[in-house]
């Protein structure tokens, strides 16, 4: 069925849902999931209302600032506070003695100082703290510390790194660890393959770039300490923070402030535990602390570089024979994500292709560089920029369309993916279908205005791992509540960093009670008030988060229509509850609101609230062969087109029409997915043509808007989306998720559109005017 | 910095302050290096004016100065002297949304809602000057906001729907 879902009634979007029942999962007519309802928080955001972090400050709390290295790598001798003490309006300054629990952090491994002791391993490492009147005196102080270092030679390069003479970064050495995949013979595949291709893939540091700069506060008060401050996942944010300060968990207490963005540059710890010492310190006191624009960019993990050799083997036909991939992860100094990104840059090595034999090997290298981790893709979207370059490569060589080339090895419903997963419900070829159709792909014409000017088209085809996998714990918890007023309330300990999931939760609970939107209260990000939802990563929350929605909300439902049944007198199967009100179906006038449900509930002795668990398992990969049956609880499937021009004179790109199609199980707010979907373009536009962190002997030496080139609104093309709507089984009315997969598709279309353009691979992100002007020049 | 002609050194090297701040006459007292930012957030408690980069490259600061779009982060405070200043608080009249603000609303313009406040009177100043701004003259007037949520497809029909909708009050 084609259901055009533009509820804003412009064609310039050019927006068609299509479904295609997998015949899994069926839903009936629904009235507010589906819906483009606004978004519950944008009067806020609209009116400058809305508090986030550095909103909350005020003259007369006290300020905080940070010590950062003045070495990429240095051994500490000794820090002095003592004139920085004596400095009018300074309240405290607090160094490592002053960090009462492990003074250790970090997501997966614990293997970053809250306040450096001994080492620094970055620039971004912090050493002290100065708390004052105000943040001037703050800053002032800071110049006051004196720092003895006894400089190290610093790592710069993974080369480097991996010398056997190299200064070691960590006790244990310079390598964070290794991930395998082994699937098949890929060697012996390779020699018998007709065809082969090889190429070496260097991407770049990438920063999040998110406009709300780390910000917040926090207070003890003898009894709680309580930090309000942004992050992706509080509860485990609230984990870290209590071992680092060595304080039980029942005393702490984390809320999120509105969120200007995340992008996966929240997962790590940030301010909150430099807040949490020194609000410890001073029982009483509210404590402020900001990032300025560079120091966030300087201390702040980055999207990880990671060079890729990707060798592909092909049979004559074109059908894919074998690959064999190396990734080296210049990790930087700090762990963080890195191994699990490491490992979904091997799962998705060759993304949504079926290949036989796969032999992966990934290494993540420590340097004194910004430490990587997550960030939008995570892993992903490195690899689909190399596997789609190198189909691109193949098909010139085959002398086939790489569009054929590609349909030829899609993965299908029933298919292995490459860690052994059958995937049930692969929708990699109707989507691929949708954007060749919708670019009209048979009839691309290379006629441009002017002889230097190039036109190029480029497709890819993105598969992505939905949550986080390989066995890892993953639970979303959700709690519904009817209150006296009859309003219900959802609680959820999920963060709202911008993607909208105000609006899916409260769709989810409101569709499945029966009651109208507005009659919805979402109460989100409060440790003391909501249950734990995990993070707001890994394209999770909808469906993780929605379906503990959906059952929290489920189970609300049945108390409700047992109380009005017996309130009625009337059989309880017969009871309905619609539009915020039960009523038997047969006899119409036998009806109650909520609002007399819960006075009544409430008299009889309800709870009138339930709690919703999911919990989909996931198993672990075989760390030898990297094989899982069920490495991912679901995959989400999309296709992208690009048409573009290259000036041929300059190395500039312009890109003339952006296609994404991506299919989303069931869009919960149809506006909303169009809302990631172009923005995730947008980001990956970005990260294809003109993002990238410059580091120079272990400093970024582009820490601000005015070195660190983003996207403006003239950068970006109208970007015309497809939903797709094939119901997945274990999500919320069948909805998948949204989030990664449109800016994994990007790179890769974007650069398979330059290479068609000009007939030279860019093999350096990101693709700038200097990059393909050199590669023409090459050529 | 030239001293403003009418602003008196007063103790504690502050500076008297007169200007007039959505609508209504403010006058105060503000140290001379306290950028026009801080000042509205931490001094008169407006904070929907946001800092974003803080070097004038991102359009989140921006408030409106006689009616010109300014990166408040890079002005300082007696720079608005005798001056008329619009900030977002100041858009909506008598509880009423700002056409603009309420397509913003309406178009799904608003995300994350970091960048919203600057973009709005980015549109609002740059409808001012010119009602009826081709889709060219749109990207013109609004390239210096950054926004990195969106992909800026439904700011630009949300400006160009708020357009149309003043234009057809006009008529």
């Amino acid at each position: 069925m084609n259901r055009p879902t533009d509820t804003l009634g412009e064609s310039a979007a050019r927006l068609h849902v299509t479904a295609k029942s997998s015949g899994a999962y069926e839903t009936g007519p629904m009235k507010v999931v589906g819906k483009s309802a606004l978004r519950l928080d944008a009067v806020g955001k609209a009116t400058g209302a809305t508090k986030y972090g550095q909103d909350l400050f005020d003259k007369k709390f006290l300020f905080a600032k940070v010590l950062r290295s003045a070495h990429p790598h240095a051994e500490i001798l000794g820090i002095d506070t003592r004139a920085a003490k004596k400095l009018p309006g300074v309240v405290a300054v607090l160094t490592h003695k002053d960090v009462p629990g492990t003074n250790l952090h970090g997501l997966i491994r614990r293997d970053q100082e809250v306040l450096c002791s001994k080492k620094v391993r970055y620039r971004g490492d912090a050493l002290a703290i100065v708390v004052a009147k105000t943040e001037e005196v703050a800053v002032a102080a800071l110049e006051k510390i004196q720092v003895d270092y006894k400089p190290l030679p610093s790592v710069l390069t993974m080369e480097d790194a991996l010398r056997v003479d190299a200064p070691k970064i960590h006790a244990e050495g310079n390598v964070l660890g290794e991930k395998h995949l082994r699937r098949g013979d890929a060697p012996r595949a390779m020699r018998d393959a007709d065809v082969v291709v090889e190429d070496t893939i260097q991407t770049q540091t990438v920063d999040h770039a998110f406009l709300d700069l780390e910000a917040g506060r926090a207070r003890y008060d003898g009894k709680m300490l309580t930090i309000e401050v942004s992050g992706q996942w509080l509860h485990e944010e609230r984990r870290l923070i209590a071992l680092a300060l060595g304080q039980p968990l029942e005393k702490l207490r984390i809320i999120q402030p509105a969120t200007g963005g995340a992008f996966g540059g929240r997962e790590d710890i940030s301010i909150q535990i430099y807040l949490g010492a020194a609000a410890l310190k001073l029982k009483g006191k509210m404590i402020c602390l900001r990032y300025s624009r560079s120091e966030s960019t300087i201390v702040r993990h980055k999207r990880h570089p990671i060079r890729i050799h990707y060798k592909l083997g092909a049979k004559k036909d074109g059908t894919l024979v074998a690959a064999q991939i190396t990734f080296y992860v210049d990790k930087g100094a700090y762990a963080s994500t890195g191994i699990a990104v490491m490992r979904k840059a091997s799962s998705h090595a060759t993304g949504p292709y079926k290949v036989p034999n796969v032999w992966v090997d990934v290494l993540g290298v420590f340097t004194n560089n910004n430490p990587c981790g997550a960030m939008r893709g995570f892993g992903a979207a490195q690899t689909a920029i190399a596997y789609e370059g190198l189909m691109d490569r193949l098909a010139v060589k085959l002398g086939m369309d790489q569009a054929e080339l590609r349909r030829k090895n899609l993965v299908k419903s029933g298919d292995e993916v490459t860690t052994g997963q059958v995937v049930p419900y692969a929708t990699a070829t109707e989507c691929f279908d949708a954007v060749l159709q919708r670019i009209d792909w048979k009839n691309r014409s290379y006629d441009t205005p002017a002889p230097h000017l190039k036109r190029g088209y480029g497709i890819s085809i993105v598969c992505f791992g939905l949550g986080y996998g390989d066995g890892f714990p993953d639970a979303s918890r959700a709690r519904c509540r009817l209150t006296p007023d009859g309003i219900l309330e959802v609680y959820s300990g999920a963060c709202d960093v911008g993607q909208g999931l105000i609006n899916m939760i409260a769709q989810i609970a409101a569709e499945e009670v029966g009651v109208p939107l507005e009659k919805v209260r979402p109460i989100l990000s409060d440790t003391a008030l909501t249950p734990e939802s995990g993070s707001s990563s890994a394209t999770r929350q909808t469906y993780f988060t929605g379906s503990a929605v959906h059952i929290a909300a489920s189970e609300l439902k049945t108390q409700l229509r047992d109380i009005a049944a017996s309130h009625l007198q009337e059989l309880v199967y017969e009871i309905k509850i619609e539009n915020g009100a039960a009523f038997n179906v047969h006899r119409p006038e036998r009806r109650m609101t909520l609002k007399e449900i819960a006075r009544v509930g409430k008299k009889r002795g309800f709870s009138l609230e339930a709690m919703g668990v999911y919990k989909p398992p996931t198993m672990p990969e075989n760390t030898q062969t990297g094989q899982s049956m069920r490495a991912f609880v679901t995959y989400l499937f999309g296709s992208h087109a690009c048409q573009l021009l290259v000036d041929t004179e300059t190395g500039e790109v312009k890109i003339e029409r952006y296609i994404a199609c991506h299919d989303v199980g069931k869009a919960i707010n149809p506006d909303q997915v169009i809302g990631q979907i172009q923005g995730g373009v947008a980001q990956g536009i970005g990260m294809a043509l003109m993002e990238e962190v410059v580091m120079k002997d272990g400093k970024i030496m582009n820490p601000g808007f005015t070195d660190y080139i983003l996207p403006t609104i003239r950068d970006i093309p109208e970007i015309e989306c497809i939903v797709m709507e094939n119901p997945d089984p274990g999500g919320p009315f069948g909805a998948r998720g949204v989030g990664e997969p449109p800016l994994i598709g990007t790179g890769p279309a974007i650069l398979s559109a330059i290479y068609d353009a000009i007939g030279t691979p860019i093999r350096e992100l990101p693709a700038t005017p200097e990059r393909v002007w050199r590669a023409l020049l090459a050529h | 910095m030239k001293k403003p002609v009418n602003a008196k050194s007063t103790r504690n090297g502050f500076w008297a302050l007169r200007f007039k701040l959505n609508g209504r006459k403010i006058s105060t007292r503000v140290p001379p290096t306290r950028t026009l930012l801080d000042f509205l957030r931490l001094e008169l408690g407006l904070t929907g004016t946001k800092g974003a980069c803080l070097e004038g490259e991102c359009g989140s600061c921006y408030v409106l100065v006689d009616g010109k779009p300014m990166n408040s982060c890079l002005m300082l405070a007696p720079q608005v002297q005798d001056r008329e200043v619009t900030t977002i608080e100041g858009l909506a009249q008598n509880k009423k949304l700002d056409v603009i603000q309420q397509k913003f609303i309406d178009c799904g313009a608003v995300q994350c809602g970091y960048c919203t406040p600057g973009l709005i009177l980015s549109a609002k100043a740059l409808l001012a000057e010119n009602p009826h701004p081709t889709r060219e003259e749109f990207l013109v007037g609004m390239e210096g906001n950054i926004c990195r949520c969106t992909g800026y497809n439904k700011i630009l029909r949300a400006c160009e729907q708020a357009a149309d909708a003043m234009g057809l009050k006009k008529k």
